[in-house]
């Protein structure tokens, strides 16, 4: 575990050297990231002109779940991005063997290889949403709500890094899996809203299918009402959890069904 | 006659090669298309959220019927038109690979074009008729009558192709630009947010405050996709629609000789050696 924290520094450390080398195109990066949040935050704005609540749900608690739902998306952005790669590119072309014949774990070494800094164009989003909208808040707090918080948000960002190293995975059989990534990551849009806005199937999906919801929805609906803990708090860990293991098994399976497509 | 015989004749091939990549490809695709109109389903759901939380029949002048059209023809126009096909120009410029381009006796963005339209032919079949069916079916279901007039789903036609032309000589420009940035992932979400935002594909422009509104209905970026939708829609006269067809026009003529004049500047500074 010491050597994989050891190791970790290093990675992070050749990272900021490229990163400094290339400043202005993960800046480009960044902007692109914060003009899209900001643009959708528009259309909030100007829907909530119109109207005083979302089916009961007030501006800046709508702005407060949409900020919940990026804690998630930017701690995996920012980790494990490489993941994409996998499914676009690095089977496909072969660049897997080298993973393979270094003494670390593989999924470790693909993830911790690339840093993405781009991601930071989400996190400030997040943070400004979160500190727009909190003040105008009544949420309950107690001594165990920062803990809980915490709690969250790592088996969150789990569910969106499972789902991510599960449908990467696939590309050990298929040798390109990318657009499979791309479909089911689409789907976390669904959670910046409040579940309650959609129809029962679309709520069953994003619940119990590609459990989304417990990335932002649920654990924001729970810190900002206090209700129903078990579900949404208990939800996210077990989601996290459930996914993690079935990402696990199926990076190994897929790893003794890899053929290298050679080079 | 002949001349125009023997152009066709010289472009056939790409556009053939552009049909057989897509069907090559086509699990991508599919996907692919599934992640994004995803995204046009949200809004649905959130205006169908906003339209409950609201007192009138109307939000900014648009019924929930009207806005189901917005969003689902927006998506469609905004899929049809896409266009990456110029995309690699940068980067065969910088590696030297557009030598073979300028060698063979075509045009360099007719092949581009050709085999984009290969592309294309397919995306139509495939999506064209299910989205517009569905939104028609949608309407009859609501309204209880048919509201596609042909004479404005005709000119919705015509407009979207210009739609298309404008897109595709603004990406040719683009893609001699992109190969001066590094990170084209970084600046291709900038392009295609602000894009977006100015298209009126992200908001109708009809939500914005007037004077803004004004100004982007005026740009070419409305061209891409809020004219052709308000013509299906229904929302302008037809001496309004003369008058905005006009206008892509006028914007599609500029972006074709913006796309020359940077072709012509980078052949002229270009220097490959060896390749």
């Amino acid at each position: 575990m010491m050597r994989y924290i050891r190791l970790h520094r290093i990675f992070i450390a050749q990272y900021l050297k490229k990163l400094m080398e290339y400043k202005t195109d993960f800046l480009l990066g960044a902007i692109g990231l914060l003009l899209t949040q900001i643009l959708q935050i528009a259309f909030l704005g100007i829907v909530f002109s119109q109207i005083p609540a979302l089916i009961g749900w007030s501006f800046a608690e709508v702005l407060f779940i949409y900020g919940f739902s990026l804690i998630a998306k930017f701690l995996d952005h920012l980790f494990t991005d490489n993941l994409w790669m996998v499914g676009y590119r690095i089977i496909r072309k072969g660049e897997f063997d080298k993973y393979l014949t270094r003494p670390i774990n593989t999924l470790y070494h693909v993830i911790a290889e690339n840093f993405c800094v781009d991601a930071f164009g989400e996190a400030l989003t997040c943070i400004l949403l979160l500190l727009y909208s909190i003040p105008q808040l009544n949420m309950p707090f107690h001594w165990y709500t920062i803990p809980l918080l915490l709690v969250v948000i790592v088996f969150a960002t789990l569910i969106y890094s499972s789902l991510k190293i599960i449908t990467a995975a696939i590309s050990f059989w298929t040798k390109a899996s990318g657009h499979i990534t791309h479909m089911l990551y689409m789907t976390n849009d669904f959670s910046k809203y409040p579940v309650s806005i959609y129809n029962k199937a679309v709520q069953t999906v994003i619940t119990y299918v590609i459990p989304f919801a417990f990335t932002a929805y649920y654990p924001a609906s729970y810190f900002l009402t206090g209700k129903d803990p078990l579900f949404c708090i208990g939800g996210t860990v077990i989601a996290g959890t459930v996914l993690f293991a079935l990402a696990l098994f199926v990076w190994n399976r897929g790893l003794k069904a890899y053929e290298s497509a050679g080079s | 006659m002949s001349r125009v015989k023997r152009f066709f004749r010289t472009y056939k091939p790409f556009t053939r090669a552009g049909m057989q990549e897509l069907i090559a490809y086509r699990a991508n695709f599919i996907c692919f298309l599934i992640g994004e109109i995803m995204s046009a389903f949200i809004m649905y759901f959130v205006w169908k959220a906003v339209f409950l939380s609201t007192d009138s029949e109307t939000f900014m002048g648009f019924t929930m019927e009207d806005m189901v059209v917005y969003l689902f023809i927006t998506f469609l126009t905004g899929y049809l038109t896409y266009s990456d096909g110029a995309f690699s120009v940068g980067e065969e410029i910088v590696d030297g690979s557009i030598a073979m381009r300028m060698i063979k006796p075509c045009s360099f963005e007719m092949c581009f074009l050709f085999q984009e339209l290969g592309n294309r032919i397919i995306s139509v079949a495939m999506i064209f008729v299910p989205i517009v069916a569905g939104v028609e079916i949608y309407r009859y279901a609501v309204s209880g009558m048919f509201r596609l007039q042909i004479g404005f789903f005709l000119l919705y036609i015509v407009s979207l192709l210009i739609a298309y032309m404008i897109s595709f000589y603004f990406n040719v420009c683009y893609g001699f630009m992109a190969f001066f940035f590094k990170n084209l992932w970084g600046t291709t979400l900038i392009k295609e947010t602000v894009v977006g935002f100015l298209s009126g594909a992200v908001i109708p422009l009809a939500f914005l405050p007037s004077g803004l509104a004004a100004v982007l209905n005026f740009l070419p970026f409305a061209s891409l996709s809020y004219t052709p939708v308000m013509i299906y829609m229904g929302m302008y006269s037809y001496g309004e629609i003369a008058w905005r067809i006009g206008l892509q026009l006028f914007w599609l003529l500029v972006m074709y000789g913006v796309s020359k004049l940077v072709w012509r500047s980078a052949v002229k500074h270009l220097a490959v050696q060896g390749g």
